[in-house]
């Protein structure tokens, strides 16, 4: 048994055939993280988590780190929202749960658009990992029902904060009710994680072509876009013969920063002058799988041992 | 041992051998080049018994032998508890789905790679080495878990042992006894290669120091070093340095190029060591597809697995 055994290992060439409705070969969503990060966040207690030391420039504040984040919810935000409206974008937003009671201007923005919510937990700087089960579980009830109060949605699926789960995260998103989870970057379609009842899902989100990763290795932006090019060129000559998912993930103080902004435009112009894109959400792929795929290939799963 | 300012090195496993001076090499069929695609099949163990020294913070794991800075995890390695999903993630990214792709240019272009592979590796995923097996390839031991690396704070009975439980799992999985050893992250301790000699290895592919392979004589027996071109590893300059692809991509062209005209005269070697998770990506393979492309059009180059290079170099 290979740890953590949360997913069974079957290579891509022997699964099941995947199919997009309308047979698009590529299902795109956009993934943009809106994020709190406190101006001085609590310090480490050792009990209600570890907290992921931001400030690594001076001890905290650091208001130049605070304030370049804070430009993303003030400014860029709004900038990278019109080039999602230019486009006819439906985002999944990544988001940090504590925007909904702060912002509301920008809770507006997303429910106005009729945006989905990958919860993102409360703030980006809590890790889930170091939570007791007790802690976790309200942590899980706290963003369903923050999410449902200020966005009417029910809350499907997650990036855990910083990208965290516990040992006993899986179970847990499942007991609330979540579909999906998107910490797994190990794969080019959702896949079925193992969770003691219910399902779950891996929805795998990019961290390798995330605008954050690029930002912290001083990786220029027209690099980005020709990196985010050819892995749609690629997913997209796959997908005519098995259908394949490609995550933008983003963050509005990098790409809505102007000197930014126009490859956001670059590369959702090239992604969508292609027929067969399916511009979707996390949530809409998890429901679609679930209705069409899960069954299907836990059977297979449970047919064939590649172990 | 300290350096005593005479000739030659203070370390005894070669002998020093500037290229200019040497006797000229001849691959089998007069070819310029000798290539190996060593594909390194590596897993990134999820909690590593003793890997990373982080700083005692919480979720930490005791602070012991190998330790490799480079290599992602942890506390030191990410700013984040242990596990590194993030990194864990993108690594298993290789077995699932990238290594397929990678095997489908090499297909494309007709060659056959040798393949670096973990204990851990080998004994979970028996899809992957049966493809390798039904292909033909060669297997060469690649140590336990890429985030396991030999380093000289390991004790010789840790290090010994780390050395067969590789060897074992790998002969088990695979059915052959492998030839060859490289370590994850190219990690020896100052014993290691005469323990590889010992336990009968052949060659290794840890010293990058060379266009040619070169004897390597130890208390406990000798055998060959097959240099790894260590700027070209897509590890060292892509992941961990940061060079665009497209810029890594022409530093592997460029490099052949030069070896190509230079291997008119005297032969040789190229060994182009990648990983699936990390060129197996959708972006990435693209490129991977160009190196290929360009290296195929030239006449001359002998597509060899790591073996049967040595082999041929014991035989001049």
């Amino acid at each position: 048994m290979l740890e953590p055994d949360l997913s069974v290992y079957a290579p891509i060439v022997d699964r099941p055939k995947m199919q997009w409705p309308e047979n698009a070969r590529v299902a795109l969503w956009v993934a943009p993280n809106v994020e709190y990060v406190d101006y001085i966040p609590a310090p480490n207690d050792g009990k209600g988590g570890f907290f992921r030391q931001v400030h690594t420039r001076t001890p905290s504040p650091d208001v130049a780190q605070f304030g370049n984040h804070d430009y993303g919810n003030r400014v860029c935000f709004w900038r990278m929202l019109e080039v999602f409206d230019h486009h006819n974008v439906k985002c999944t937003i990544s988001l940090n749960e504590a925007v909904l009671q702060q912002f509301p201007e920008i809770v507006d923005a997303m429910v106005k658009r009729d945006y989905d919510f990958m919860s993102h937990g409360i703030y980006n700087n809590r890790f889930l990992n170091l939570l007791s089960i007790e802690e976790e579980r309200a942590f899980f009830q706290d963003c369903k029902e923050t999410l449902k109060r200020y966005t009417g949605k029910e809350l499907k699926g997650m990036l855990t904060p910083a990208v965290s789960p516990s040992a006993n995260t899986h179970d847990l998103m499942a007991e609330a009710g979540l579909i999906y989870n998107a910490d797994w970057g190990h794969d080019d379609q959702p896949f079925p994680m193992k969770v003691k009842s219910g399902r779950l899902i891996s929805m795998p989100y990019n961290l390798d072509l995330n605008d954050g990763t690029f930002n912290r290795f001083g990786l220029p932006p027209e690099y980005w876009a020709q990196c985010v090019k050819d892995q749609f060129d690629v997913m997209y000559a796959e997908g005519a013969d098995n259908a394949k998912q490609l995550c933008l993930s983003l963050h509005p103080a990098l790409i809505g920063h102007p000197s930014r902004i126009k490859y956001l435009d670059e590369v959702l112009g090239y992604m969508l002058s292609h027929e067969g894109v399916w511009q979707t959400t996390a949530d809409e792929m998890a429901e679609y799988y679930m209705a069409n795929y899960y069954d299907s290939m836990v059977s297979h799963l449970e047919k064939t041992s590649y172990a | 041992m300290p350096h005593d300012r005479t000739y030659g090195y203070d370390m005894p496993y070669y002998d020093w051998s500037p290229i200019s001076t040497r006797p000229l090499l001849q691959w089998p069929h007069q070819e310029r080049v000798a290539l190996s695609i060593l594909l390194s099949i590596d897993h990134y163990q999820w909690k590593p018994t003793n890997t990373f020294n982080n700083g005692g913070m919480p979720g930490s794991l005791p602070s012991t032998a190998y330790k490799s800075p480079q290599a992602p995890g942890g506390v030191s390695g990410s700013g984040r508890p242990f596990p590194d999903v993030i990194a864990f993630g993108q690594r298993e990214y290789g077995p699932r789905v990238g290594v397929f792709r990678v095997m489908k240019l090499l297909d494309k272009y007709g060659i056959k790679p040798t393949i670096a592979i973990d204990a851990m590796s080998a004994e979970n995923y028996p899809y992957l080495v049966n493809l390798f097996k039904d292909r033909g390839c060669e297997f060469v031991a690649h140590g336990i878990a890429s985030n396991q690396m030999i380093t000289s704070l390991m004790s010789p009975e840790e290090e010994r042992d780390y050395i067969l439980r590789s060897l074992e799992a790998i002969t088990k999985a695979t059915g052959d006894s492998p030839r060859g050893w490289m370590g994850p992250e190219f990690g020896e301790s100052e014993r290691t290669t005469a323990i590889l000699a010992d336990e009968g290895l052949d060659y290794v592919c840890d010293w990058p120091n060379d266009d040619q392979p070169h004897p390597m004589k130890t208390p406990t027996g000798d055998l060959y070093s097959l240099p790894v071109n260590l700027t070209l590893q897509d590890l060292k300059s892509h992941w961990y340095a940061r060079i665009h692809i497209d810029t890594y991509a022409k530093m592997i062209t460029d490099s052949f190029d030069v070896l190509y005209k230079e291997g008119s005269t005297n032969g040789r070697t190229l060994v182009l060591n990648f990983h699936p998770w990390l060129m197996g990506t959708g972006f990435r393979s693209k490129y991977l597809d160009m190196v290929l492309g360009h290296i195929s059009k030239h006449q001359g180059v002998w597509n060899a697995s790591t073996g049967e290079i040595i082999d041929y170099c014991r035989t001049q």
